[in-house]
């Protein structure tokens, strides 16, 4: 796959670049987070790049709404269990 | 996805306390032995054994603490034996290149009119497809922090791999994802707007 190259960006963007999923996760100290979330606010790519990614992170995180284990396989673990003296 | 009751009285019953405390994150387990697995009937064997063997050593779990992390990290060592393998590594440099990937495609997104990609109604398949593809460790390092929504903390102790780690891990995953999105957009031909406008 070729991508596009990203132009030369200003210190304060590339910081955005380098650390978007970083901010999102939570995982910056305070200093950087708040130095981020400033920029972010005034600069308007920076602040679509990061709704970008908060949008692809939320939309993962929406796979969880999958359906869980079926009845058949409930029944099995609890037989299984039995079988070594489970008694709930 | 209700977490169970936290209380726990120490006068419980082990088994009253297993039924309490594990049981309810079957769902959990299998979605996310599903997800290693990628193999319905292979996930129902694995959850079977996570579940019977956190049953035999229920004695060393800690009452009141993350029962579903305990039982992840049970479901993983299940798998893992399952397909007697060695855990493979990632160079743990490679964390940044992938961010930096992820802006290339982004800006590859935008040159090529598929900005509000995300949006699009069709797109949650083809993410989920795209998570699932990803070749192990990527695939447990995303299914753990996006979507079962662990901290770096808990994946790392599930996966008994350093912080650092799972942050290479998930980002290349994420990257990986969005590549794949990208390329479904353009298999697909999915609607473009206005190509270039943000360049």
């Amino acid at each position: 796959m070729s991508l596009a190259q990203i132009p030369p960006l200003p210190p304060e963007c590339l910081e955005v670049l380098n650390h978007v999923w970083d901010y999102l996760d939570g995982q910056l100290n305070d200093e950087t987070t708040e130095r981020l979330r400033a920029h972010i606010a005034e600069c308007r790519q920076c602040f679509e790049y990061k709704t970008f990614q908060e949008n692809f992170c939320d939309a993962v995180h929406s796979l969880a709404e999958r359906p869980g284990a079926s009845p058949g396989l409930r029944a099995r673990v609890l037989d299984s269990l039995r079988h070594e003296g489970f008694a709930g | 996805m209700t977490p169970p009751p936290a209380d726990h009285p120490s006068s419980q019953s082990p088994d009253a306390a297993f039924e309490r405390e594990a049981l309810p994150w079957l769902d959990d387990v299998y979605r996310f032995a599903l997800s290693l697995t990628r193999d319905a009937s292979d996930a129902d064997d694995v959850v079977q054994e996570t579940f019977l063997r956190a049953y035999r050593s229920w004695h060393t779990y800690t009452p009141g603490s993350d029962c579903r992390r305990w039982l992840f990290t049970i479901c993983r060592n299940v798998f893992l034996r399952s397909l007697e393998r060695e855990r493979p590594t990632v160079d743990l440099e490679d964390a940044e290149r992938d961010v930096v990937g992820a802006g290339r495609v982004y800006v590859t997104m935008l040159q090529e009119g598929y900005g509000d990609l995300l949006s699009q109604v069709d797109v949650l398949p083809a993410i989920e497809r795209a998570v699932h593809e990803l070749p192990e460790p990527f695939r447990s390092a995303m299914i753990l922090v996006d979507i079962e929504d662990q901290p770096y903390e808990a994946a790392a102790e599930i996966l008994g791999v350093p912080i650092g780690t799972i942050r290479s891990r998930l980002f290349r995953g994420r990257r990986l994802v969005q590549e794949r999105l990208l390329a479904h957009a353009q298999d697909a031909g999915l609607a473009r707007r206005n190509p270039k406008e943000n360049e």
